[in-house]
Parts: C-alpha cells; structure tokens; sequence
C-alpha cells in the first residue's frame, strides 16, 4: 500500500494494526484514523476464561447468523437458494451415509449439486432424483463400487429416470464420468458371498475371468453386474465353493435368465475347454466375436438356407404345376368351345378395360407381372404348343389389341385365366384401380393448391379398400356394444363427474378450474365457541385424526361453565388457545402424555412456535408474537398465568409429533377460546390433574381449584 | 483400409413418423365405433387406427391432430396420412389435408465389423455416451442436425433424426466411424467374417 501523504508528498507510511491508523513519517501527519482490522480480540469472561470473539460463519452462501436469542421464527427467511443449497446439502448426507460415502464424497456430490442449482437445472425436476444423480456422478468419478441400481433401490425410483437425469446432468456439467469397469464391483460382490478367508483368492480368480470376458467381447452392452455374478460363479466353483445361482443372483441383482446365458456364452468361448490350471498359466491370445454378432451370423445362415430351401421347393412346384396344367390343358382342349365362352366373356371385360387405358402403361405393367408370376409356374414353351394349336382360331380377335403383349405370353393369359382362377379378379381389380387412377389424373394438377388450401387430395387412394374400413350399420351396433361393456366403469365414472359439475352449477359453487383452489378463507365470525369449532371445520379440510363424535359432545357439555373460566382465560389466551386446540384435536390419545412431565411440555411451547413452517407463518404470525410475550412472562412468573396451560395440556394431549402441533398451530387464529371447563367436562381425565407436579412452574396442588 | 472392403453399406429406413391436421373436431366415440379397425381410449382419450396397405399406425386426437407411425418411406407416408383423412371424411367429418410435416425418420444400417465401444465413447467424448447399466448402444448426438446414433456393439447401428438430413448425418457418422475403425485394428475381424 505505497501512498503519499498530502501534505509532504513523502511515501514513507507507518501503518499501525494495533491502533488502526497510518501515519507519514516524515512530516508525522494522520492519513488514516480507524482502519478496519482483522485482529481476533479475546474477552475474558466472569469465570476468568478467557474466549475470542466472533462467531463461526460457513462458508457457504449468505446464512445469516441466528442473532435472536427466542430463536429463528423471526427471521425473514433465508434467501430460496441459500435454503434450497442448505436442503439439497442435507439429502445428499442422509442418502451418502446409507450408501456409505466417505465426507470428501459427500463433498464433492454437493459442489456438483451447487453447480447444478447454478444451471437452473433442478427446475422441473425431483430433488431427490438430481440428488441422486448428483451422488452417482461422484460414484462414477471416484470409482466407487456403487451402482445405479443402488440408489434406486433407496429411492424406489425407475432405474432408467434415475439414468435419464443422471445422463444429463453428466452432460451439462461436462463432465466425462469413465465408463463403469465390472473389475470394480469384484470386491464387494466377493465380500457379500461369504468367502471366509479366501475371499481375495476368488477375487483375483474372477478378476482374470473377467479380463478373459473382456477380451471375448462379452462385455460390450452388457450390464457389469451381470458379468461380475458369473464370474464370480465360476471363480467360486473354481475355488470349491458352492455358491448356488440364486445366492449370486440375491447379490448381484440380476435375473437368473440373465445369469445363465452369460455362463452359456462363456462356455462357448475357447477359454472355458483349459482346466483350472491352464486357465490360471495361460492366456489365449485368440480373441471371439461378440455373442450377439455370433448369434447375429448364425440367424443370416440360417435365413439363407432357408431361402434356398424354399427356391428348391418352388422348383419342384413348378414342375408339378406344369404336369397339372397339362393335364388340364388337355382336358379344356377338348371341350373348346367351353373355353372360349369363358374367354370370350372375360375378353369382353378386358377390351372394355383396355380400350379406357390404352394410353396408360400401368397396364402393360401390370399384366407383364402377371405374366412373369405365370412364367415361374408355368413351364412356357411346352403350353405354347399345346394353345397354339387349339387356340388360334380365337386368337386372332384380340391380336390387334395386344400388340404389345407377344403371343406366347398372351397364349399363357389364357389358361391362367380360365384356369387358375384367383388371376383374373385380381388382374380386373388392378386394372379399375389403374383406371380410376387414369381418372383422377387430372386432380394431381390442382394438388398443389389443395395442399396449400388443406383439402384432401384424392391421388392414389384407393376408394374401395376405404370402403371396407367402415363397418356398416350392423357391425357398428355389435360393436357399440362390445365397447360400452368393456368401458363401462370409465362411462360411469364420466357420468358421475359430470352430474357432480352440474349439480355444483346449480348451486353456484363450481369452480371453473378447480386444479389451483384459492387458500384464501374469510375469517370465522361465531357467537360461541362451538359455532366457530363447526365452521372452522367446514372450510378446512377433514382430517382422519379427530373423532368429530367427541368433539360434539365437548361443545354440548362444557357449555354451562363458560363464564367462570373467561377471565382467567383472557392472560393464557394465547397460549392457552393453543393447548386447547390441540386438546380437542386429540381427545382419543388418552393418558399417552401422562409420562411426560411439565417441564417438557413447557419447553416444547418453544420450539413449537419457533418452528412454524413458512407458509403457516402468515396465519400464526399475528398469533406468535403474541404468544411469545406470553411465553416469556409466563415461564418465570408462573402463579398467575400458568394455572389453566398447565391444566390443559395433561391429560390426553401427546407430544409425539411436533409436526402435529405446528398444524395445530394454525387454527389459533380462527378458533375463539373455549374454556377450559368446556374441553375438561367432556373428559375423564380430571383425576390425573391432581397428581401433576409442576416443578418449573412452582405450581402446586392448586389447580385443583379450577374445577 | 483394407482394399477388400468395398461392401456397399445399405441404410434402410424402418420407421417415418409424422404429423397432420384436419382442422376439425373430430369426435372419437364415432370413429370408434364405426371404424372396423380402430381401438379407442378413452381414459387417453385418443384413438388408434391401422392401416393394412401402408402399414401405418395413426394416433388420433379429438383436436383434430393425428400422428401417423410405421410407414417405410416418406411418400409412403404422406399416401397413408392422405388414405387416413379420406377414412375419416367417409366416416362423415369435414376433413382438410393440412400441415402434414414429416417429424422423425429411423433407419438402421449393418456395418461389417464389431466396434469397442468404450474406446469410441472415450475418443468422442462430449458427443457419444455410453451407459450399459441402462442400455447397451452407445448414443452419438449429433446437435447441428439434432439426430441420435446408436452404436451396437455387433456393428449394427440405428439413425434417428429429422428426414433428409438423415443421409448428411450418416456421412458424417460413417467419418468418425472409420476413424474407430481403423484406431483399433479390427481388420482380424475382416477375416473372421470374409
């Protein structure tokens, strides 16, 4: 810190810590008054020890320290991120400490963690999944032996939606996690199998198998977990251990299937031949292909031989096929005039048809298919002989037609059209699809316009095969049927709904989105407490804790000795509001919080109030300063206020959950006090009232005098 | 590179999946009843309607959105979507043809030889991931042209991205893909299969 005085421009200046200023030696005038220093001062406190000053601050983000000696309640919060840090900190130590992750682990997983809340890329996902992930990650990084299906088990989560968080949270990061080594798992699967002593030599054993399955390409896409059981297996076999497969699988949590095949694969390899001995000595240096290329090879062999199977069949068909079409053949020769009616009229048929498109290619096309289809079958020269000679005759008509089509081909189409009778329908099918296509060729002009307007064009579609998706009238009752009776409590569930919607209407209650429903309650206004009891629970939601029957017996009770309660009531009231409350809420939990003596119910007022949940504090807020000003005169000065607390809390109240009590908490607000009297009338548990001591509050058998 | 592996490498397309309107409400309880191969589902509120000739499976909705699957090619795509609004107009809808857009292409190709996978993941890094807990290809996003590559281990491999930049995609896969190949010398394998 080189600088010049101002008034002699000398650069010599003495900074004293100790005092906090800095001075020019050479003309001796003060630069600086009260620094700012970074000393530790200590204090010596009234027992002569003597302590440093200050407080411990953690090092991470901006936790304001708790100053206020009645606790947290009154801070205003901590900042959200500060607090989702502080929340993703704490899940990450409970799930690492079941995982058995060391600190630096758990470190590390967080300072992945805090990365990622920095990306915003815990919005829209579970807390507990990216927390999950966030450990895997350090897992994967540090080589730990754990695996994803660890944490799955923890969590009861999806293995694969931990994974498609953990991928890219992996990717985000950058962060290039090595991929898993089955070697790793070695260790701790050999230590859950129970070898004894012995358990480093299976290890070592099922190490080298491994590295032999590795070099085998049976590890490719494999889940290491599987590997790892049989190598394990066949390591423990080696060493005369019998490990049966469903102890292994109980360890490695894979199925048996799974298991086996790999064992099948690896007996398959050329390294499963060699003895135990061989296998520990020699390494074979051939390696295999994978077992799924393997399989992948034996399926085209297979589906080759097939293929030429089936050309040999196809073979053989045709020249069974060419017997039989001669003999028919023959016998059609003889009856000639048979043959033409029949041709005769199918040409008919046919000349309308090719006259319409005779133009078109599609045609020619499609009966040059035909005819190959034929060709196969059909053994052509000796046919043509034999039509050529009988058929000539009829021939000659549609020559001019066919020009294209050669005449032995064509003498073919004759018989197959007599004879082999599927052709020709599906032959005059082909051809009015072709014509029809002919007709619409004229659409294709407008296609792009229609696309452009959205209207359907009608190219290429084939109107008949659309026929045949509709069902007519009777097939659509059948159906409807069938269908109302397989779907028939989903109907009614739709029915109930929409009649529950219009009754609602009708009153005038329904709610138009009812997913988010307005927390916002008007304030109770009731004569007696009981009123304000029934309305409170009207508008809250019911709970399955409270036995309403006895709470309607408390109000219609406790009713006559209202009066002689209230005045006492009105300095409690804040607090006594409380007890009462959670009174009424328990009046079935009898005699549990008997044990508990008052001490403990006193100091449990404390963190009940300083531990409201944030989104109650709005409702408890007005009520908790109140009740901490209670509080605190209430806990020293114990004659005046403490008689009815006291009273109130004994009997059937537990303090098991102080979840339960900060719900209670809330409803102060609403609920106008009841009387003690009221609440104790109902109960049966007067008689332990007596026998209470309350040492911390000085009380006496006084509160006998209540009743 | 060997001189003997000139073996042409057929990518065949599996799967085209794509997207149309029929700017209409349609209403699902109709069609599934008078539809003779549909099944409705009610509680997803969608029906499913096949198709024999283009073998398609068409996903449709009451907003009039219809997702058509399983065609083998694009023009046979847009022939099935264009078979389907005509079902539906016969059916009795005012159905319009609109904003057909073909949204996702898978093809699968055979490569001749096995790959390691875990040394490919470790020379591509950031843009190939491998997960054999989870699944046993190793995926290759290719960002700029948004398409995934899943390698086998057997050589096999699937392409899935947006149409017509799956033939770009490829090449540019094939490239990196030789590197492996020649990275690692697999030409024994070569002779195992040849």
């Amino acid at each position: 810190m080189s600088r010049q005085c101002k008034s002699c421009g000398g650069a010599d200046i003495d900074t004293d810590p100790a005092r906090g200023s800095a001075v020019c030696t050479a003309c001796g005038s003060v630069l600086e008054d009260n620094i700012i220093v970074s000393e530790v001062q200590f204090v010596e406190n009234s027992g002569g020890v003597s302590s440093a000053v200050g407080q411990f601050v953690s090092a991470d983000g901006t936790s304001k320290a708790p100053v206020l000696g009645s606790g947290f309640h009154t801070s205003l919060g901590k900042e959200s991120r500060a607090q989702t840090l502080q929340n993703g900190k704490r899940q990450i130590h409970n799930l690492g400490s079941q995982l058995q992750l060391n600190q630096h682990c758990l470190d590390t997983a967080f300072n992945f963690f805090k990365m990622v809340v920095s990306k915003h890329l815990t919005r829209g996902r579970k807390m507990t999944h990216v927390i999950a992930a966030c450990l895997y990650l350090v897992c994967r990084t540090e080589g730990t032996p754990h695996m994803l299906l660890d944490l799955s088990d923890l969590l009861q989560v999806n293995v694969y939606i931990l994974g498609k968080t953990f991928l890219l949270l992996a990717r985000e990061l950058c962060i290039n996690a090595p991929a898993v080594d089955p070697c790793l798992y070695i260790p701790r699967f050999a230590h859950m199998l129970e070898f004894g002593e012995k358990t480093h030599e299976v290890s070592m054993t099922a190490l080298r198998l491994l590295q032999r399955m590795k070099r085998d390409w049976m590890h490719t896409g494999r889940r290491p977990s599987g590997l790892c059981g049989a190598a394990l297996l066949v390591a423990a076999r080696m060493h005369e251990f019998r490990r049966t497969v469903k102890e292994v699988i109980s360890v490695v949590k894979v199925c048996e299937a799974t298991l086996r095949k790999r064992l099948t694969e690896f007996e398959e390899t050329p390294t499963s031949a060699l003895t135990i001995d061989e296998f520990m000595r020699v390494d074979l240096e051939k390696e295999c292909d994978p077992p799924s290329f393997v399989a992948g090879q034996k399926k085209l062999k297979m589906q080759q031989l097939e293929q030429e199977l089936a050309k040999k069949l196809e073979e053989y068909q045709g020249e069974i096929n060419s017997y039989r079409d001669e003999i028919e053949t023959q016998l059609a020769a003889s009856s000639r005039t048979k043959l033409r009616g029949i041709y005769a009229s199918y040409a008919k048929e046919d000349d309308d048809c090719v006259s319409l498109a005779s133009g078109m290619t599609g045609d020619e096309e499609l009966e040059d298919e035909e005819m190959e289809a034929a060709a196969q079958h059909l053994n052509q020269e000796f046919i043509c002989q034999v039509f050529q000679q009988g058929d000539r005759g009829g021939m000659e008509d549609q020559e001019g037609s066919r020009d294209t089509v050669p005449l032995s081909s064509q003498a073919t189409h004759v018989p197959l059209t007599a004879l082999l009778g599927p052709l020709p329908s599906a032959a005059s099918l082909g051809l009015t699809d072709s014509i029809r296509e002919c007709i619409t060729e004229e659409d294709t002009t407008n296609m792009e316009d229609k696309s452009k307007n959205g209207e359907l064009d009608l190219d290429g579609i084939d109107e008949e095969e659309m026929e045949k998706y509709i069902l007519n009238e009777i097939e659509v009752k059948a159906k409807t049927e069938l269908w109302m009776k397989q779907n028939e409590e989903y109907l009614r569930e739709q029915k109930e709904k929409e009649e529950r919607i219009a009754k609602e209407k009708e009153q005038g209650t329904y709610k138009e989105k009812p997913k988010k429903p307005s927390k916002k309650r008007e304030p109770i206004l009731a004569s007696t407490a009981g009123e304000a009891i029934e309305k409170m629970l009207e508008q809250k939601k019911i709970s399955s804790k409270i036995n309403y029957d006895v709470l309607r017996d408390l109000n219609s009770k406790g009713s006559g000795s209202n009066t002689t309660q209230q005045a006492e009531d009105v300095p409690a009231g804040g607090s006594g509001r409380k007890k009462l409350t959670r009174r009424k809420k328990q009046p079935n939990k009898s005699n549990l919080g008997l044990a508990k003596p008052a001490r403990l119910m006193g100091k449990r007022l404390r963190p009940l109030i300083s531990s409201t949940p944030k989104k109650k504090r709005t409702a408890a807020k007005p009520v908790t300063p109140n009740i901490t000003m209670m509080l605190p005169p209430a806990a020293p000065e114990p004659p005046p206020a403490p008689t009815p607390p006291p009273v109130m809390e004994i009997g059937p109240v537990a303090y098991d959950e102080p979840a339960e009590e900060e719900e209670e908490n809330e409803e102060e607000a609403e609920v106008s006090c009841i009387s003690a009297m009221e609440l104790i009338g109902g109960n049966e548990t007067i008689e332990f009232m007596t026998t209470f001591r309350f040492t911390d509050y000085g009380c006496e058998a006084e509160e006998e005098e209540v009743f | 590179m060997e001189p003997s592996n000139d073996v042409a490498l057929d990518i065949i397309i599996t799967n085209v999946v794509s997207v149309f309107r029929t700017r209409c409400h349609l209403n699902l309880r109709t069609i599934g009843l008078e539809g003779s191969n549909v099944i409705y589902k009610p509680e997803m509120g969608k029906v499913l309607m096949k198709l024999r000739k283009p073998r398609i499976t068409a996903t449709i909705w009451s907003s009039g959105k219809i997702i058509c699957t399983g065609a083998t090619s694009e023009e046979e795509a847009k022939l099935g979507a264009r078979r389907l609004a005509r079902c539906l107009q016969k059916i009795g809808f005012k159905v319009r043809f609109s904003d057909f857009k073909v949204v996702n292409v898978l093809a699968v190709c055979s490569l001749p030889f096995q790959i390691r996978l875990i040394e490919f993941t470790k020379n591509n890094r950031p843009i190939a991931s491998y997960e054999p807990e989870l699944h046993p290809a190793a995926s290759y996003r290719i960002k700029n042209l948004r398409s995934t590559v899943q390698v086998f281990s057997t050589g096999n491999i699937t392409v899935t991205g947006k149409p017509l930049t799956q033939i770009l995609n490829f090449q540019d896969f094939s490239a990196c893909l030789h590197r492996a190949h020649t990275d690692y010398c697999i030409s024994k394998n070569y002779s195992q299969i040849i």
